[in-house]
């Protein structure tokens, strides 16, 4: 007897028939991958990832419409473009309602000046930055990497709102490459309950990290700034490139001074006064963030204290620069000439704590918590050194891997 | 008249694929692949430990005058007592991790119900897809000078006869101390699970046999269960010792400059220091005592296992 | 006069307590090993309502950061960016494991030995000498091994690829090869075989697979720091390289999205191998990577 029959019939174990019957059918599997493939496409074209296109309409802007505060001139593009930038820049160094009042600005953080180079230069020219906050001294070395655009100033009429002491450095001259977007100095910051003596030379900030802070010291976590700490006790001019300086101070700071450091910290104005740290080599601008810490959450400042490098110290200036890459130039230029308008320029420093060189820009200044640490006298500005990269900088980079493994031991 | 055959019976005609395609075929995409992302990339570390730093070039390495030189740093300085540092670590952690989930893993796979297993493999499987990162950033908020447990520590008062447990502020972070506990904590879960299936592999009556032949519990598990879950065990702390050896986060975060390992010493001469050919000679002297510690340990226990065949009383039949 | 079998005294108080204390002893274990693996994960969560703008210090209950935290759109983008990079990786892992999966268990022979070795060491090498050699590799290539998301998924790929390839085979192996043979006589294509019959009953193993590589992708760090690109980054990566300066509460909540998220994915995997079938017990073991 035929059965007119189009079942399959399978003989099979038990075991396999049961898994068999409450397996996922071909068509949910197929439905499945499909589903998360065309999930992947969505995603892949709905974010605002670079490497699709970049004038597409900004996806995650979150205010697009400009409500700044009236600048003195308008950038001269007129055209139409996206308040879109993608900033690498030092960390807590611009006052993000400002920066969102202006439009969408994307932050990447670098802890020094070597580790954004090495990131830059190795992303060829395609890193997706437009814009770069480098340490002046730097900026040569990024010039002749062809990684700077030049910059137009007559797109940036704000720019005669710098001080003229501010603009043309040794390292940009004529500002080809970069617009100042701050200056500041290097010095510490400590516990006096746990330093009791009082700091007032970097000789004695040495001596404290050996003795009653030990292992409770942090330095920048820079090459020149550690080496500097070595120079500027010494009275050596800490752009020396000369062999027996340079040996002098690998010495010293690997054999005497390595074991006393906690950490490598280059904002540990937080942390000290959270207590991590004893004593701290840090920046003007981050040591009063730090206090301004302690008195939002109700401490006593009165316990730490701030102290510039004597009998010399760091002269540093950040600044705006363009990538050459950037792929929103317009955008570039409409912010810097917004940052430099003087009523957006004072609210930005009351932030990040350091002098933006606008002229007159400490009296627009009112009245500021730690105000002198932002503006430093006339014999404070006389003890800051502007410092340089050269022949010296590979073995000052040297000397500080080797302190840091030293620490370690 | 002999016929040929030609074709067969009606009906799509059969082919046997196996003798088409060559036995691998299915894996020579993942062949390639990983040749192409891991093979050429991990001999490519081996190449530029020989070669010499590029100024200004991050990433590249000077590979016209072949070296040893950096090999000299790594011995000669002091890249050396980071990595005794390192392996002391590892191998410490190693040991606690394992001591510390034996209970554990044992307890999952004899003494817990089928139901409460499920319970507590779940509760066990939340911090192992935590994300690593965010797992050890949770640590650096613990361990705080100021944070809440240092506060209890130096506030409490009743459980220890009126003394305070600190004079001061914990200060184990950015310490090696810090290191090492968040190590451990991070890799326990990875060791619990390969020891948990290796118990749990063993079969019950063998076991049972061996409690009716007149051994005690402890006897069982040393003679029988353990020998018998041995090869997971081992697994399980190859699995941890050697990713452990090249952690790089857990020092980064938690370890400040004195709790520094290989791994973070490896990133630091690619990223800051912008030296390629240094990073990959610490990377191969990373392997090379990995390797190391590994046959120095296959070695005595291989030794002990000989001593103790001697002694052993229940021999347990191969499998 | 018939011999009693005496039976053993009563256990004497002291014993009847010391078996109950080493009876408590390992559950009690366990309870202290899950609690301190728990604690680091709630102090984080915790943080994420704090009002203080870093999560080191506390000052006061606050849930502001729950809303700020949608502003901040280089996390947002990083968080994406994981995603996006999770996805496209577990869809390559498991094709390219599922396959060696596959001939590892059906077709072993002399090269089976040499290619579990490839993946062991794969699974087993320090991550930090992968990525030191990817970074390298990627350098010399240059072109689209330096751009977008290219670089990051492809050494997520390698180890997820890995996992997913000793998953399958587990599970092939112990698949009754006797199916596919009958598919096969009744005339199915090779093709047809393999989506009709092979692939459904390895589904659980690639569902499990699929999980544990989007997981591990997510959890990535190491591979990822030292290949992506300047400008892009995932979001464990930010939260790293935010590690110098100061962490935002805003961070701790989005991490907390993050870390419930991939929680929450596993549990729906999981619920469907429970409705396929799979025990609990089975579904840890192949969860874990065993």
């Amino acid at each position: 007897m035929t059965r007119r029959d189009d079942t399959t019939r399978i003989l099979i174990s038990e075991e396999a028939a049961q898994r068999l019957a409450r397996v996922v059918s071909r068509r949910t599997f197929l439905a499945m991958t499909g589903g998360v493939a065309a999930a992947a496409a969505l995603a892949a074209c709905g974010s605002d990832e670079k490497s699709s296109d970049s004038s597409s309409s900004g996806s995650d802007t979150s205010s697009a419409e400009s409500t700044a505060s009236p600048s003195t001139g308008d950038s001269s593009t007129g055209g139409d473009f996206d308040k879109t930038i993608n900033m690498y820049t030092w960390a807590e160094y611009d006052d993000l309602d400002l920066l969102k009042s202006w439009g969408d600005i994307k932050l990447t953080i670098f802890n020094s000046n070597e580790e954004a180079i090495q990131k830059l230069v190795q992303g060829g020219g395609s890193s997706g930055f437009d814009m770069v906050v480098p340490t002046g001294a730097y900026i040569p070395q990024l010039v002749a990497a062809g990684l700077l655009k030049e910059i137009d100033k007559t797109r940036i009429p704000n720019f005669s709102n710098l001080d003229a002491a501010y603009i043309n450095q040794s390292w940009d001259p004529d500002n080809k490459h970069s617009v100042c977007k701050n200056w500041g100095s290097t010095g510490w910051i400590y516990d006096t309950t746990v330093v009791t003596t009082e700091i007032k030379t970097w000789s004695d900030f040495i001596a404290a990290a050996q003795g009653e802070a030990s292992g409770l010291t942090s330095i920048l976590d820079t090459a020149p700034n550690l080496c500097g700490m070595y120079f500027w006790a010494n009275g050596i001019p800490w752009t020396t490139e000369k062999k027996a300086d340079l040996d002098a101070c690998e010495d010293f700071l690997v054999n005497e001074f390595a074991s006393h450091i906690k950490a490598f910290d280059s904002y540990p104005g937080i942390n000290l006064t959270a207590g991590s740290y004893a004593l701290s080599m840090v920046w003007n601008g981050d040591a009063r963030q730090g206090l301004i810490g302690v008195e939002e959450s109700g401490g006593d400042t009165n316990q730490y204290k701030w102290g510039l490098g004597a009998p010399e110290t760091e002269l540093w200036m950040d600044n705006w620069c363009i990538l050459e890459e950037a792929k929103n130039v317009d955008a570039a230029y409409d912010f810097i000439n917004f940052i430099l308008d003087p009523a957006n320029s004072v609210k930005d420093l009351q932030f990040h704590g350091y002098n933006t060189g606008i002229k007159g820009v400490e009296e627009l200044t009112g009245d500021v918590p730690f105000k002198d640490m932002i503006f430093f006298t006339p014999d404070e500005v006389a003890r800051l050194r502007a410092g340089t990269v050269n022949s010296g900088q590979d073995r000052l980079v040297e000397i500080y891997s080797n302190v840091k493994a030293k620490a370690g031991g | 008249m002999t016929a040929t055959v030609g074709a067969t019976a009606s009906g799509p005609p059969l082919q046997k694929f196996r003798l088409r395609w060559p036995k691998f075929a299915l894996a020579i995409p993942s062949f390639i692949w990983y040749v192409f992302l891991f093979v050429v990339p991990v001999v490519l570390v081996l190449v530029n430990s020989f070669g010499t730093k590029v100024t200004g070039t991050p990433g590249k390495v000077d590979l016209s005058s072949p070296t040893l030189e950096r090999y000299r740093e790594v011995v000669d300085g002091s890249f050396r007592t980071v990595l005794k540092q390192t392996m002391e670590t590892s191998i410490l952690g190693t040991v606690l991790c394992l001591v510390i989930s034996l209970p554990v893993a044992y307890f999952l796979a004899f003494k817990v119900g089928p139901k409460a297993k499920v319970v507590v493999l779940a509760l066990l499987m939340v911090p192992f897809f935590t994300n690593y990162l965010l797992r050890t950033l949770a640590w650096k908020i613990v361990l705080q000078p100021k944070g809440f447990v240092s506060n209890l520590l130096q506030d409490s008062h009743w459980f220890t006869l009126g003394q305070t447990l600190r004079d001061g502020p914990i200060q184990i972070l950015d310490s090696r101390s810090a290191v090492q506990l968040a190590i451990v904590y991070n890799y326990l879960p990875l060791m619990i699970f390969p020891l948990w299936v290796a118990l749990d592999r063993v079969e019950l009556h063998l076991r049972e046999a061996s409690k009716d032949l007149g051994a005690g519990r402890i006897r069982t598990f040393l003679q029988v269960t353990m020998p018998l879950a041995m090869p997971g065990i081992v697994a399980g702390l190859v699995l941890v010792f050697v990713p452990l050896s090249g952690d790089y986060v857990t020092a980064k975060l938690l370890g400040g400059v004195k709790g520094n390992m290989i791994g973070a010493a490896v990133a630091e001469q690619y990223f800051n220091a912008q030296n390629a050919a240094s990073g990959s000679a610490i990377a191969v002297s990373l392997i090379i005592s990995i390797l190391l510690v590994l046959a120095v340990v296959a070695g005595v226990a291989w030794f002990a296992k000989r001593l103790l065949a001697a002694n052993r009383k229940v021999t347990v039949p191969e499998r | 006069m018939t011999t009693t079998t005496e039976m053993p005294s009563r256990p004497s108080r002291f014993r009847t307590f010391r078996a109950k204390f080493a009876g408590l002893l390992l559950p009690g274990w366990s309870a202290l090993v899950i609690l301190f693996l728990f604690t680091p994960i709630f102090f984080l969560i915790a943080m994420s309502f704090n009002d203080f703008k870093t999560i080191f210090v506390w000052t006061k209950f606050s849930t502001h950061w729950w809303g700020d935290m949608w502003d901040n759109t280089t996390m947002i983008d990083a968080l994406v960016t994981s995603i996006e990079v999770a996805v496209i990786s577990t869809v390559i892992a498991l094709i390219l494991g599922t396959l060696a999966g596959l001939a590892l268990a059906r077709q072993p022979g002399r090269w089976t030995a040499g290619f579990v070795a490839l993946v062991l060491l794969i699974l087993v090498t320090p991550e930090i000498v992968d990525g030191a050699g990817q970074l390298s590799w990627f350098v010399k290539l240059d072109g689209p091994f330096r751009d977008g998301l290219t670089p990051i998924v492809l050494v997520h790929t390698v180890f997820s690829s890995a996992v997913v390839t000793l998953i399958v085979r587990a599970r092939v192996a112990g698949l009754d090869d006797r199916l596919e043979e009958a598919a096969a006589d009744l005339f199915a294509t090779p093709m047809k075989g393999f989506f009709q019959i092979t692939l459904p009953l390895v589904m659980p193993a690639v569902l499990s697979g699929g999980m544990l590589a989007f997981t591990l992708s997510l959890d990535n760090v190491v591979a990822t720091s030292f290949v992506s690109p300047a400008g892009t980054t995932t979001f464990p990566n930010y939260v790293f390289g935010l590690s110098g300066g100061v962490i935002r509460p805003e961070v701790a909540a989005m991490s907390t999205v993050f870390i419930v998220g991939t929680l929450v994915a596993i549990v729906a995997v999981a619920i469907v191998l429970r409705r396929g079938g799979q025990s609990g017990t089975e579904i840890a073991t192949t969860f874990t990577g065993n």
